[in-house]
């Protein structure tokens, strides 16, 4: 298995109580597999992408990533797992600003010390079909080519598992159609897990497997 | 509507704390400049009117004679006063014993100003008049020396007086020369009875005016056209005193102080304007998508604008209160009286500031935000990226508006603005050639890479917080060195042991013997200096007398308290020259080898201008404006001056002394010596306080322009956090990066500390400038600790947050 949660709980303080975001969250997902969390908005899928990502911590219960308990680790190991282990696609881009396409694509490769950051950076951007973009900043492209930026960034950590949150939500139909076939098929040539957070029952329909969020909770 | 919805804004944004910079910086300047210009002003008032009463009225007039009265009776005063007084020496007598006294011999209008205060046999009391015909008031020192009881008789001249009153405090102080003590009071209506005044006698005469500016100033013009030589004129702003000295400075000490803090201030409220601009964006497309026009929007924000300035101004004004109250607290035992009430000046001062701070630095940015387009909501885009050019000059205008309001004076203004800018300007230079061009990517490898990788691509807004960062070291620096520097040469001039006493009149017979007299006491004297009266003829032009007398010494070595400005001091084989004070080359255009004649009582001396001395007159020693080469001198009549530190223990010494040398006079100016002291005390606590204050809007202006940076770097930390990269390794690439920063800002500061410095040396305080080498130690190690502390602050907040939330992903 390359992601086991067991029995997770998320509660955020609110008032004088604590509001409960997520409740016995149990699941599995094979190596290679790709999963999708859909679900209305306010049900918790983002928190959920953010805890199995690392990015955040449970309240209680289990996640073990790639064999390791990811729950025990500090966030200085929270943060080498994701370098080592982790793709992320953000429904909002998250480019650097003042980075170029190229430089954002390179960014996870600088990170790891890999001998030849500006190749690997050429070879996805080229994959995601914007090796013409090389040198534009993300305020020179439109939402759709920023996305693929976003997916050849994510593919250029060489990820064991990718987590998509809404990929395709700030796009149009058309756009989005294209961002979700290009993140299925550059990582139907990796081996890679791919958990995906969307509403579009399209996109979750072409995963392996499919989880529903309501209220925090697993709907079976 | 809008004064609602304004208000509501307006205490959304204090709640939130994002007005917190600002307000801070604008009240910290509000408070600095009302606390200062407070203080300021009272204290000027109460130095007026204790230099009128040093001086004994608005104007005084000098002469040898009395042939400037025939002028003055027809002067016909209308709103003013005149006093006339006549000063000379004489030997006075009791029963028993004689002694040499200063006599002042004053017309029924004396005091002018202020009020005597006496002592008879019933105790201590004050009066505003002369005395009475027949009457003679005396130092208490020399009522000692002539064993006199109140009521007994004296003799002086021709005449017999009733000794009444001792003398505890005159106003006029500074009427007499310190050659003619201890003093006797006498009435002018007396002085024929004396047959004291005959022709050829050494008399002083006197005359003192009190009234409108105006009046002053026509009397002072007529008494101009028809000087004679040697008559001099003195009015109020000519106070060459030690103690107005001391207190001019401190003055220029608090202004100086004061100034720096309000300008670090200005600076942190530019750059939380422009934050405060930033956040707004989208509020503004906003309001105008929903139909606000561009004249609503403009008045919103200009009412929110004037509830911040009311409220800083309640603040600040009350804060400033408090300020120029503690100032006053800690210097109140030199005031004699309570202090005038400050005039309206003060609160102008301030508002005016505010005003500049308002429209230089805030209304530029807001102006800018009025420009934002409603579509910018619709394409959810909420940058700002505001054309830096025109704000920024506004902001340098508004900076040079505060620099003149606050110094009044152009040139100076102008030094300090151009200092800042050329320094900040070559800093910003040397950045961008010591960057080079950013390579290609981020430089994640290391926090090395990574931090110099941030320095090249981040060159333009680092160019601008070294700017800042320069700003306020560069400033604190020029602050801590005027209170530390500038007021220790200041206290080292008066080092302990320095003379407390001066005697004069010395005879040649004399001087050996007191010599002897002094050393069987242990009591160090330091030299003994020949002293004459001469007068100053320039050879080019026989006419051109220097209209005054001065006193003139020669000695073969350079005394200490003298440096030499221009030429050369005596050299060994030449046996002619003078050397004369830089202030009188000034003042009578003298210039070194101009040859003239020295006019002397007994006989005249043709030489030239060997050299131009700088003297400083503060200091508790002889000094004179004419030092001669010995050899000229030869054959000429002269006493001697000389002084010596005696210490409390042996204070009867000097009444011994006078004993002992009858025609000796030996004057204490140790009431004097404490004072200047106790001032410069008191100014250094004050100017702590000043110190702490520009430390503190030094540390807001590194703190905003860390802050402003640190938006940009939040969302780029998160990224680098979700992407992997460790607290530990953007923390230690921060702390490379803003040491750097912080070393450059550093240099920088100090180069800048070094300059204002030698300016405000040379210029301010008028003393030799000096080269300080703690700032160059201090600027850098400052830089470093302080921006990479603030830095590490900043970066450990962010390192606190989870990557997702900094990303604020959606539930």
């Amino acid at each position: 298995m390359i992601l086991t949660t067991k029995n997770l709980r998320k509660e955020v303080p609110s008032g004088e109580s604590n509001l409960v975001i997520l409740d016995d969250i149990t699941f599995n997902l094979e190596e290679g597999k790709s999963l999708a969390i859909t679900g209305p908005s306010g049900s918790g899928k983002s928190t959920l992408l953010g805890l199995l990502a690392g990015l955040d911590t449970a309240t209680s219960g289990e996640i073990v990533l790639d064999g390791i308990d990811l729950h025990l680790l500090n966030e200085e190991e929270r943060a080498i797992l994701r370098k080592d282990k982790v793709g992320f696609v953000f429904q909002s881009f998250e480019l650097l600003p003042s980075l170029t396409a190229l430089e954002n694509v390179m960014l996870p490769s600088e990170l790891k010390s890999e001998d030849n950051p500006r190749k690997k950076g050429e070879y996805f951007l080229e994959r995601v079909g914007l090796s013409d973009r090389q040198k534009h900043y993300p305020n020179q492209l439109s939402g759709g080519e920023q996305q693929r930026v976003a997916i050849a960034r994510a593919f250029a950590c060489s990820a064991k598992i990718l987590f998509a949150d809404e990929p395709t939500g700030n796009l149009d139909p058309k756009n989005g159609k294209l961002i979700s076939d290009l993140l299925f098929e550059v990582n139907s040539e990796t081996d890679n897990a791919l958990v995906i957070v969307t509403h579009d029952q399209d996109l979750a329909s072409q995963c392996d497997k499919k989880i529903e969020l309501k209220l925090g909770k697993i709907i079976d | 509507m809008l004064a609602t919805l304004s208000f509501k804004l307006f205490m959304r944004e204090i709640r939130s704390g994002y007005l917190t910079s600002m307000l801070l910086s604008l009240v910290l300047a509000v408070t600095i400049v009302s606390g200062i210009s407070l203080f300021t002003d009272r204290l000027e008032k109460v130095l007026s009117s204790e230099t009128q009463e040093f001086l004994g009225g608005d104007l005084k007039f000098e002469s040898n004679d009395t042939s400037i009265k025939a002028v003055l009776e027809t002067l016909n005063l209308k709103d003013s006063k005149s006093s006339e007084m006549a000063i000379l020496a004489s030997v006075i007598f009791s029963e028993e014993e004689m002694q040499l006294s200063s006599i002042k011999a004053v017309d029924n209008a004396y005091p002018l100003v202020g009020e005597l205060e006496l002592k008879n046999s019933s105790g201590t009391y004050k009066t505003t008049e002369s005395p009475t015909p027949g009457n003679i008031w005396m130092d208490e020192r020399l009522k000692n020396l002539l064993s006199l009881e109140y009521g007994d008789k004296i003799y002086l001249g021709d005449a017999t007086f009733i000794f009444e009153a001792t003398i505890i405090y005159e106003p006029d102080r500074g009427s007499t020369n310190f050659a003619f003590a201890p003093k006797t009071i006498m009435n002018i209506e007396d002085i024929d009875k004396t047959n004291l005044i005959q022709p050829g006698s050494r008399v002083e005469y006197n005359y003192l005016f009190t009234g409108s500016d105006e009046e002053i100033s026509r009397i002072r013009n007529i008494l101009e056209e028809n000087r004679n030589q040697g008559d001099d004129i003195e009015s109020l702003d000519e106070d060459d005193s030690s103690l107005g000295k001391t207190i001019d400075r401190s003055e220029n000490f608090f202004l100086l102080g004061g100034l720096i803090a309000v300008l670090l201030s200005a600076c942190t409220i530019g750059i939380s304007s422009q934050r405060f601009a930033r956040r707004h964006v989208s509020y503004v497309a906003i309001l105008k998508t929903l139909g606000m026009n561009l004249f609503q929007i403009r008045g919103l924000y200009l009412l929110l604008f004037l509830y911040t300035t009311l409220l800083t101004l309640v603040l600040g004004l009350t804060f400033g209160w408090f300020l120029q109250s503690n100032f006053i607290s800690l210097m109140d035992s030199y005031f004699p009286t309570e202090l005038p009430a400050p005039s309206l000046y003060p609160l102008y001062v301030t508002c005016v500031t505010v005003l500049i701070c308002q429209f230089g630095f805030i209304y530029p940015h807001i102006s800018k935000l009025l420009d934002i387009s409603p579509m910018r909501v619709l394409k959810n885009d909420i940058s700002f990226n505001q054309n830096i050019l025109p704000i920024f000059f506004m902001g340098l205008l508004a900076f040079l508006l505060l620099l003149y309001i606050y110094t009044n004076q152009i040139t100076l203004s102008l030094i300090i603005f151009s200092g800042v800018i050329i320094f900040s300007f070559i800093g910003i230079g040397c950045i961008y050639l010591l960057l080079g061009k950013s390579k290609l990517g981020l430089g994640a490898q290391d926090p090395i890479s990574l931090a110099l990788s941030e320095l090249r691509r981040r060159r333009l807004s680092n160019s601008f917080q070294i700017f800042a960062f320069t700003v306020a070291i560069g400033l604190s620096l020029i602050t801590f060195s005027a209170s530390k520097n500038l007021l220790g040469s200041w206290q080292d001039s008066i080092p302990e042991n320095s003379p407390n006493n001066f005697a004069i009149n010395i005879t040649k017979e004399d001087k050996e013997s007191m010599k002897v007299f002094l050393a069987d006491k242990d009591i160090e004297v330091d030299l003994f200096y020949p002293v004459a009266n001469a007068q100053i003829v320039r050879i080019k032009d026989k006419d051109d007398i220097i209209d005054r007398n001065f006193n003139i010494t020669w000695v073969e070595d350079l005394p200490g308290q003298n440096a030499i400005v221009e030429g050369e001091w005596f050299q060994e084989g030449v046996d002619n020259g003078i050397s004369i004070s830089d202030e009188i080359a000034e003042r009578y255009n003298l210039y070194i080898d101009d040859e003239i004649i020295l006019q002397m009582e007994d006989g005249s001396i043709e030489t030239y201008i060997q050299s131009i001395r700088a003297v400083n007159w503060e200091s508790f020693s002889p000094n004179f404006f004419v030092i001669g080469h010995p050899s000229l001198f030869k054959e000429k009549s002269s006493t001697h001056i000389t002084s010596f530190f005696i210490p409390e223990a042996k204070q009867k010494v000097a009444a011994e002394l006078m004993r002992e040398f009858r025609t000796v006079s030996v004057f204490s100016v140790e009431e004097l010596i404490k004072q200047v002291r106790d001032i410069v005390n008191q100014v250094t606590k004050a100017l702590n306080s000043i110190l702490l204050l520009t430390c503190l809007s030094a540390l807001f202006l590194a703190f905003s322009a860390l802050q402003d940076g640190f938006d940009q770097r939040r969302h780029q930390a998160a990224i680098l956090r979700t992407l992997g990269a460790t607290g530990r390794f953007i923390r230690t690439s921060s702390l490379i990066e803003f040491s750097i920063l912080g070393l450059v800002s550093g240099l920088l500061g100090s180069a800048i500390a070094q300059t204002g410095v030698y300016f405000i040396e040379a210029r301010v305080f008028e003393t030799i400038p000096g080269f300080y080498p703690e700032i160059w130690f201090m600027g850098p190690i400052i830089g470093i600790l302080i921006v990479s502390g603030l830095c590490l602050y900043l970066v450990n907040g962010l390192m606190k947050q989870s990557p997702k939330d900094l990303l604020k992903l959606q539930t």
